[in-house]
């Protein structure tokens, strides 16, 4: 029973313990709020008034060649500087290494002159008494840091940072890149293979109390990771041999540039990738802006003859023609759409075989052989060969063009059956020459073989893609007309291998005038492309010369093909033919 | 009322009432300690003596350790910088283009096509002829492979006046007379 006495006590107590409850659940909810709800802004807020810490650079990958030569490492250099300030307190007092001697030491190690050095610091001096700071020297090497650290002075300090080496200079330069001064990768693999090469940098982090103290307990360190190592399927010493080569043979030509591309049949990778003028990424001021990208991805042409052969394969496959099938061709004949065809040399109507159209390489025969089939099925026949498709997205790698079947007017109906009115790179061109040598099957280009990272897990590239895009049959066919070509040709002295079977065909590209308009007049972009040995093809070897002036046609690629040719077969031991060829094909029926 | 009102209890016999024992009653005189022993408190004293001895030196060998430890790790930093120096060194010295100059210098060629000689019945496949006296390519002409790390060119090769090379020569190994050679460390 509760009385009026009793009730007012009760009720101040139900009412004090409300309050009190209700007070302590406000501060439970703020506690939450600031433990758990918004605990990561807290710790964060506070870190950055006592937590502190360095980055831990890693170190980014090499890139190797097929044999696992270096061809692009990081290594250290060192910057190295004076503190004037030190140098005149010491001076002052009694030096263990008086000034003038101690600088003449200095310079003679970083390759300077006692006098050059003195004159900084003097310098750097007269601005201001207490100067702190005078770079010496920038980029030493670690032999001069060594020395220059035995010195034990204490007025020289270094900073130490990392720089990309090339031990091969410009072998392969154009294929393997740059970075930038910052270090960013700009060209070639090094951009390709950013991914594989790029260190992630570790961290060093600790918290510090009043006056930057280290508290205890506090230090993290999460290691660096390097870079991954990232190998190709160049061989830098064949690409070494090809550059050099090149650049003779193209320097003998009055040639303005050129390439050697050499490609393995049977897996598609690209064994060598040499030009001139090279790119050595160890000294980008010796090479002009121009150069720095890789022609053999970069430059696209007209190829001319080389895409004969395409067109034969569209022709016998589509219009079921063999290399016997014949056709009647003046070196100048009107079409009766109006087009009018020339052939290079003048020359009565001949009637040619499909193999004797090839061997000449008469532009109004294959014009005739072509056409036998619908415009549509050499466009297709284009593009399974790889035209206007990029090899391998190369950095700066160009697609070539290839215009639709509707914009094919009156003349490039025509002109497409000789390689015409399409461009392809020497990598596209070395490409569609692959499937030809490899008994019709296609099989992607590459350029790197695997990735090993720091720790060394290897994750090898992904699978080429194959695919057949001719018979067998016909690549049969067509690399028994293209080693008539060889030996039939105009070029067959200067091309002859010993004891190779080899196949070739010629390419002269008009090169398009961009200050007039049209083509340039007299010069042009030649090509040469084969393959050997004819009884088990191994290797595809593609050579190009830009606007060679001594002799202008495609003939002045052929000491250049040769060459690379016999070096190819000697680099990889390849044994010399031992099926005789079959009987030589007539050129006219 | 209850029943118990009326109904009384018989008397109960009552038992003889005991005296009550005594709560209180006088110390008796406590045993004679005896005297603690001095060898204890010895033993417990030595015990920490020894512990605190043992503790610094174990502490000093810790120290020793570290100074030891901080030494080879400043003496494989050094090693490590030789090794970057002499990997520098041979950066591009391991260059084809040197190897190539060099080569050309004692007067090799690059020959043109191979010849192979097969074993089981001595056919001869390829050329069949030796290399001539011109190389394909000339690797200290006009069209050098540039390579910026080649500072000087390569040293020439080292012949003789009769034109031989002379044999390396060999350094002996060092003499055992002082007992068997070993690194010095620090």
């Amino acid at each position: 029973m509760t009385t009026r006495a009793t009730r007012g006590p009760r009720r101040r107590t139900v009412v004090a313990l409300a309050v009190i409850l209700s007070v302590l659940v406000a501060f439970v909810v703020r506690l939450v709020d600031i433990q758990v709800v918004s605990a990561d802004e807290h710790v964060s807020q506070s870190l950055t008034k006592i937590g502190a810490g360095d980055t831990i650079p890693g170190q980014r990958g090499a890139i190797v060649d097929a044999g696992g030569s270096v061809l692009a490492s990081s290594v250290m250099v060192y910057d190295a500087q004076l503190s004037p300030l030190v140098i005149t307190q010491l001076e002052e007092k009694d030096p263990k290494l008086p000034w003038a001697e101690a600088s003449d030491k200095i310079a003679a190690i970083t390759g300077q002159t006692g006098d050059e050095v003195r004159t900084m610091v003097a310098d750097a001096l007269a601005v201001d008494a207490k100067s702190q700071y005078v770079l010496l020297k920038r980029s030493l090497s670690t032999d001069q840091y060594i020395a220059l650290k035995e010195l034990k002075l204490a007025y020289l300090h270094f900073d130490s940072r990392e720089t990309r080496v090339y031990p091969n200079g410009a072998v392969a330069g154009n294929i393997l890149g740059f970075l930038d001064s910052s270090g960013s990768a700009q060209a070639g693999i090094e951009q390709m293979g950013q991914e594989c090469l790029a260190p992630t940098d570790g961290e060093e982090s600790y918290r510090t109390g009043a006056n930057g103290v280290v508290i205890p307990g506090s230090e993290r360190t999460v290691p660096a990771v390097n870079g991954g190592s990232v190998q190709l399927t160049i061989n830098s010493d064949l690409n070494w041999y090809l550059q050099q080569m090149i650049a003779e043979e193209a320097q003998a030509q009055g040639a303005k540039a050129g390439t050697v591309t050499v490609v393995e049949v049977k897996t598609g990778k690209i064994r060598a990738a040499a030009e001139w003028p090279a790119l050595d990424p160890n000294d980008l001021d010796a090479s002009t802006p121009e150069t720095r990208a890789s022609q053999i991805f970069h430059r696209d042409f007209e190829p001319g003859s080389t895409f004969k052969a395409i067109t034969a394969a569209a022709a016998i496959e589509g219009a079921g023609l063999t290399p016997l099938s014949t056709v009647s061709a003046a070196s100048r004949e009107t079409f009766p759409n109006g087009a009018v065809i020339n052939d290079a040399f003048t020359h009565p109507a001949y009637n040619y075989t499909l193999a004797g159209g090839l061997i000449d390489s008469s532009n109004v025969a294959l014009s005739k052989f072509g056409t036998m089939v619908s415009p549509d099925v050499r466009y297709d026949y284009l593009e399974r060969f790889g035209v206007g498709q990029k090899v391998l997205d190369f950095p700066s790698e160009v697609s070539g063009i290839l215009h639709p079947v509707k914009d094919w007017d009156a003349q490039s109906l025509y002109t497409t059956t000789f390689g015409q009115y399409y461009t392809v790179t020497a990598a596209q061109l070395a490409g569609a020459y692959q499937a030809i040598a490899n008994g019709g099957e296609k099989i992607d280009l590459s350029l790197v073989e695997s990735c090993t990272a720091a720790d060394g897990t290897v994750v090898d590239s992904a699978a080429p893609k194959h695919e057949r895009i001719i018979k067998e049959q016909t690549a049969a066919e067509l690399t028994r007309m293209l080693e008539n070509v060889a030996v039939q040709g105009g070029n067959a002295d200067r091309i002859q291998v010993p004891g190779y079977r080899v196949t070739s065909k010629t390419g002269t590209a008009q090169v398009a005038d961009e200050v007039n308009g049209g083509y340039k007049a007299g010069v042009y972009y030649t090509s040469m492309v084969g393959f050997a040995p004819v009884d088990d093809p191994q290797y595809v070897v593609v050579v190009t010369l830009d606007e060679p002036t001594k002799v202008v046609s495609s003939a002045a690629t052929a000491p250049a093909f040769q060459k690379a040719m016999t070096q190819v077969m000697k680099t990889y031991r390849v044994m010399p033919s031992t099926v005789p060829m079959d009987e030589l094909l007539p050129k006219f029926g | 009322m209850s029943l118990n009102a009326v109904v009384r209890k018989p008397a109960q016999p009552v038992a003889p009432a005991r005296e009550p024992e005594r709560r209180l009653r006088p110390v008796e005189r406590p045993s004679t300690r005896r005297k603690p022993k001095l060898a204890y408190a010895l033993v417990a004293l030595g015990g920490a003596l020894a512990i605190g001895a043992a503790q610094v030196a174990l502490s000093l060998a810790i120290t020793q350790d570290s100074f030891t430890l901080a030494g080879l790790s400043s003496q494989q930093r050094d090693l490590s910088l030789h090794t970057h120096a002499l990997q520098e060194e041979l950066t591009g010295v391991s260059s084809p283009q040197v190897l190539a100059s060099s080569a050309a210098g004692l007067g090799m060629v690059v020959a043109g096509a191979p010849s192979y000689l097969r074993l089981s019945d001595g056919a001869v496949f390829g050329t069949g002829a030796g290399a001539d006296w011109t190389s394909t390519v000339n690797p200290d002409g006009a069209g050098a492979v540039s390579n910026a790390l080649i500072v000087d060119p390569p040293p020439p090769a080292d012949t003789t006046d009769d034109g031989t090379t002379p044999p390396p020569t060999q350094e002996l190994p060092p003499a055992i007379t002082d007992g068997l050679p070993s690194p010095t460390t620090h």
